[in-house]
């Protein structure tokens, strides 16, 4: 059986555990924030990137060498830069978030808009870094890490970018004074999926580009 | 004295970006073996809680949410040192 087989099996096996699990969620074991139907989402992107992780350990098995050399040829300062993007986009939405409860929707739009500049900068670092590395040759066909590599690194930059409009979509809402401190679960629902896709890079930058 | 919630927030915020320039100057660094496996197993762990508790607020909400999502950052590490120390065996085990 082939290491991708055995994955999507694994994944298959996990999303439907995900889905036999969420039913059992229950109000009255603890608020749940955003809406339920944002965790049904959340847990979906978990279990899509728990495959793709489970991609990268099993290649990784395989093929120990190209993983301990694959990380020197990819831009740590570029890695760096776009992770310290992702989190700090995740702290401006909770500002918001704070902020909003503050019944502040001005201040709230003042944050989401700082975290909408790091999801640009995010992009705009990313496109850079894959125009470089296609100046160096290096593409999905380079070995086994890099097709790794652009499978997390392009599926998570999907994420972000939707994820982008989604945040010009609270934006324009907070603007439209759609939320108030007693109902802005759109806004929560939001912020808990943005924080999601900055959880799948803070797994992927050390995988991709710390541990040699 | 507890931490308002906005100073816990950035204080957050600044171990996250911490974190991450460690993670950096590891990646960066002529070193090799075992000890950058847990550096790396370690940072996803903490990073992961800090955001699952405190961006996301799961500590203290649902609690079969923040089971869930705490687990994801336990499971994870632990795939990380599994690979590096039994890596051979976890090949054997996925060949035809």
């Amino acid at each position: 059986m082939s290491a991708a087989s055995v994955a999507a099996s694994l994944g298959t096996s996990l999303g439907t555990s995900l889905g036999a699990f969420l039913p059992l969620l229950k109000r009255e074991e603890g608020r749940i924030p955003g809406n339920f139907g944002i965790w049904v989402g959340i847990y979906c992107e978990m279990t899509e990137f728990a495959l793709m992780f489970v991609v990268y350990f099993l290649a990784r098995a395989h093929h120990p060498e190209a993983f301990a050399a694959g990380p020197a040829r990819l831009s740590t300062l570029a890695g760096t830069v776009n992770t310290l993007f992702m989190v700090s986009s995740s702290y401006f939405v909770v500002r918001g978030m704070l902020a909003i409860r503050e019944a502040r929707p001005r201040v709230t739009l003042r944050w989401l808009a700082l975290a909408f500049l790091c999801a640009a900068g995010y992009l705009v670092v990313k496109a850079i870094e894959l125009r470089y590395y296609g100046e160096q040759d290096i593409t999905a066909r380079t070995g086994i890490f890099f097709t790794v590599y652009y499978y997390l690194a392009f599926n998570h930059l999907v994420h972000v970018g939707w994820g982008s409009l989604g945040l010009l979509w609270v934006m324009a809402r907070t603007a439209g004074g759609a939320y108030t401190p007693e109902d802005h679960d759109g806004l929560e629902a939001f912020a808990s999926y943005w924080h999601t896709i900055d959880l799948a890079w803070l797994v992927i930058f050390p995988l991709a580009y710390v541990w040699h | 004295m507890a931490l308002n919630h906005r100073t816990l927030v950035d204080l957050v915020w600044l171990a996250l970006a911490g974190m991450t320039l460690v993670g950096a100057l590891v990646g960066e660094s002529a070193a090799t073996g075992h000890a950058i496996t847990f550096v790396v197993a370690f940072v996803i762990a903490a990073k992961g809680r800090l955001v699952v508790d405190h961006f996301m607020e799961l500590r203290g909400a649902n609690t079969r949410l923040h089971r869930l999502m705490a687990g994801y950052f336990h499971v994870i590490p632990l795939l990380v040192v599994l690979t590096d120390f039994f890596g051979d065996g976890i090949a054997r085990l996925t060949s035809l």
